[in-house]
């Protein structure tokens, strides 16, 4: 992927694209609004990471702003020190696809991308999705592994389409939390480990092959090879 | 003298006291007027009259007759009342009570107030002259002295007024200002007793309930409200320091004694990652307490919307099912219907998920958490969280939801100590209370709502 990153404080700018280097991406890296934002407009981007805050006379909500009434549709992530649920929907209403707060992991900020760039990507509707021998009908809501049939709760039917909608990638609790229960919030005890460990139970039986895995430190994935 | 005048007090009375000077010059001014119209204008009339009765008589009875007449009347009459003069063509007498014929008075017919010299000293006299056939003249006048008492009262009258008034005005004005400077003096010095860090310092009140003892008493209800806030902050940033120092003194060593030890590479690795740990629960520390800044400033209270409270808690019941399942808890959720409420249904998810955390936390298998969610009597809805767990000792319950206070139960489990304030904090939000009761065993937490959350601060 292509990435830009504007960021004007340096050692968060080199430890985000040192960090998307070594994860296999190409990044550009500028240091103020004025140049992230002729990067953005002249160069094609898959994703673009975007500070809240920058010094001179553009702010990354400004560039934003610009590139969207330009017609620009890549997606972008906030970067912010802001973290009131104000300031989450002033950046999501204008322009931001994702929000996220500093300091942040950086396995946090790869995922999302990762999600961001694919759901530009395969924004389609599709019918059914499939990962190895587990498919979802998501008109009638059936599931099945093999000829085996699923009987999953709707919570865990959500949880199951959102993994699978981002099969191959690292998908981390915050976001899970996020997108499937609407929780901006940290519950305290290992409430969303849990409900992946009974949906784990569900579609993999000890007969079969593991297909959601654990992260350490990031997250869980849903892989189609082992 | 500058500062004098712009004192507020004296320029309120030097004020006062101009418009009482124009008051009296309003009063005196017709006055003088009319008192003017009536010698001039009416004395004139009668004198005319006089004169014309006079004029009759010469025509009637010639110069002879005028002259017994006037003579007769000069005769009769009191000394000074009436002044009579009757001279030829050329002005030497023929009978009257004038020795000679003034100074002064102009050739034309008609009243003239003059100096007239009766009896020796000049009088300040009304006069008419009538000039008669055969060139006689005729004068026909009165003394305006009579007045002249009546006038020198009202005139010393009005100066009297007036310098009273000024005089009045003027130690009015000292006094008040005087007496107000104290007050504001007072207050002032108190004030800055206050801005130099003696927060405890009140402004006097006396119970005489005059302006300044009301402005006096709202400024200490004021200082209070502050003194309070202060209190609050200052016990929050002890609290935040010292249950910050605990996971900061533990990354501090453990990145200390990776630099003094030098493990292998394997065990670096290890220790950096509890090195992030660390920083990430000063950050769970951080992110709870903004938030807790958040919803006490109020702010969220604008995005408001129509909350069905049940299903938030239902959603939040779901949520943690499994784990409730995984820890071998009976986690049971009751709701009376539909319990709306004006709210933020994120805030309000959180708090109920702050209170089964809690409960989850306490309660050891095979325990029970009961969560139900209804209507009071009078129309509050309630969100109550029970459990059988150790509970809340009674004498932590009132201190229970402050931040970071932890009670000797929960020492030892994780958390950070905010879980209850924000419950709590989020209750207030939305007008109404956290209560912490017994549930003989365990605790009973409940969030009381009322139907409008404006009442709330």
């Amino acid at each position: 992927m292509k990435i830009l990153v504007v960021e004007d404080n340096e050692r968060v700018a080199r430890f985000v694209t040192r960090g998307l280097r070594e994860a296999g991406h190409t990044v550009e890296h500028a240091g103020n609004g004025r140049d992230g934002l002729f990067l953005a407009a002249s160069e094609p981007h898959d994703v673009i990471v975007m500070d809240r805050m920058l010094p001179g006379d553009i702010d990354g909500l400004a560039i934003i702003e610009a590139l969207r009434k330009a017609g620009n549709r890549t997606p972008i992530l906030i970067l912010s020190a802001l973290n009131d649920v104000d300031e989450r929907i002033r950046g999501l209403r204008g322009g931001g696809d994702d929000y996220l707060t500093k300091p942040f992991a950086f396995g946090e900020l790869l995922a999302r991308l990762d999600a961001l760039a694919r759901r530009s990507v395969d924004r389609g509707a599709e019918r059914t999705l499939q990962v190895a021998d587990l498919r979802m009908d998501l008109l009638s809501r059936r599931v099945t592994r093999g000829s085996r049939a699923l009987a999953l709760q709707p919570r865990e039917f959500k949880l199951l389409e959102y993994l699978m909608r981002h099969a191959n990638q690292v998908v981390t609790r915050t976001m899970l939390l996020e997108a499937v229960w609407d929780y901006n919030f940290d519950p305290q005890t290992n409430v969303v480990d849990v409900h992946i460990s009974k949906l784990r139970q569900k579609i993999e039986l000890d007969s079969e092959p593991a297909l959601l895995r654990t992260v350490r430190n990031a997250g869980y994935m849903m892989c189609d090879h082992e | 003298m500058n500062r004098f005048i712009r004192s507020s007090a004296v320029s309120w009375a030097l004020g006062y006291v101009l418009l009482g000077l124009a008051a009296l010059v309003a009063f005196a001014v017709p006055l003088w007027y009319a008192w003017n119209v009536t010698i001039f204008a009416g004395r004139e009339e009668i004198l005319r009259n006089d004169a014309q009765r006079l004029t009759d008589v010469f025509a009637h009875e010639g110069v002879a007759g005028l002259t017994a007449h006037i003579n007769a009347r000069v005769g009769m009459q009191i000394a000074g009342e009436r002044t009579l003069l009757l001279t030829d063509a050329n002005y030497r007498r023929l009978a009257g009570n004038l020795a000679a014929w003034p100074q002064g008075i102009p050739e034309t017919p008609g009243g003239h107030a003059v100096m007239a010299d009766l009896a020796g000293q000049p009088t300040h006299t009304l006069l008419v002259q009538t000039t008669l056939a055969g060139g006689y003249h005729l004068l026909v006048g009165r003394s305006l002295s009579l007045f002249l008492p009546l006038e020198r009262r009202f005139t010393w009258g009005l100066l009297a007024a007036v310098t009273l008034l000024s005089v009045a005005g003027a130690a009015g004005a000292i006094l008040l200002r005087r007496r107000l400077l104290a007050r504001v003096e007072r207050i002032r010095q108190t004030v800055s007793a206050i801005m130099q860090g003696d927060l405890r310092q009140r402004l006097p009140a006396a119970r005489s309930g005059d302006e300044f003892d009301t402005l006096s008493r709202t400024l200490n209800g004021m200082l209070d409200h502050i003194e309070f806030l202060i209190h609050g902050i200052s016990n929050v940033s002890n609290s935040i320091a010292h249950d910050l120092r605990t996971p900061l003194a533990e990354l501090r060593s453990r990145l200390e004694e990776l630099v003094l030890t030098r493990p292998p590479p394997a065990e670096t690795f290890a220790e950096i990652d509890a090195a992030v740990s660390d920083v990430d629960r000063v950050m769970r520390i951080f992110n709870a307490l903004l938030r807790l800044a958040e919803i006490d400033s109020g702010a969220r209270r604008s995005g408001f919307v129509r909350v069905d409270a049940a299903a938030v808690a239902a959603e939040v019941v779901e949520f943690y099912e499994p784990a409730a399942e995984q820890k071998g808890v009976v986690f049971s959720f009751q709701a009376d219907g539909e319990a709306a409420v004006a709210g933020d249904p994120v805030l309000l998810a959180q708090a109920v998920s702050n209170l089964i955390d809690n409960s989850l936390k306490s309660v050891s298998a095979p325990g029970a958490i009961s969560v139900r969610v209804g209507r009071r009597a009078d129309g509050a809805v309630e969100i109550a969280v029970a459990d059988d767990g150790p509970g809340i000792a009674d004498v932590d319950k009132p201190r229970a939801a402050e931040r970071f206070f932890r009670g000797d139960a929960s020492r030892g489990s994780p958390g950070v100590g905010l879980g209850l304030s924000i419950v709590e904090a989020v209750a207030k939000l939305h007008g109404g209370v956290l209560q912490l009761l017994d549930n003989h065993p365990g605790l009973l937490a409940q969030m009381v709502l009322p139907l409008s959350a404006r009442t709330g601060r």
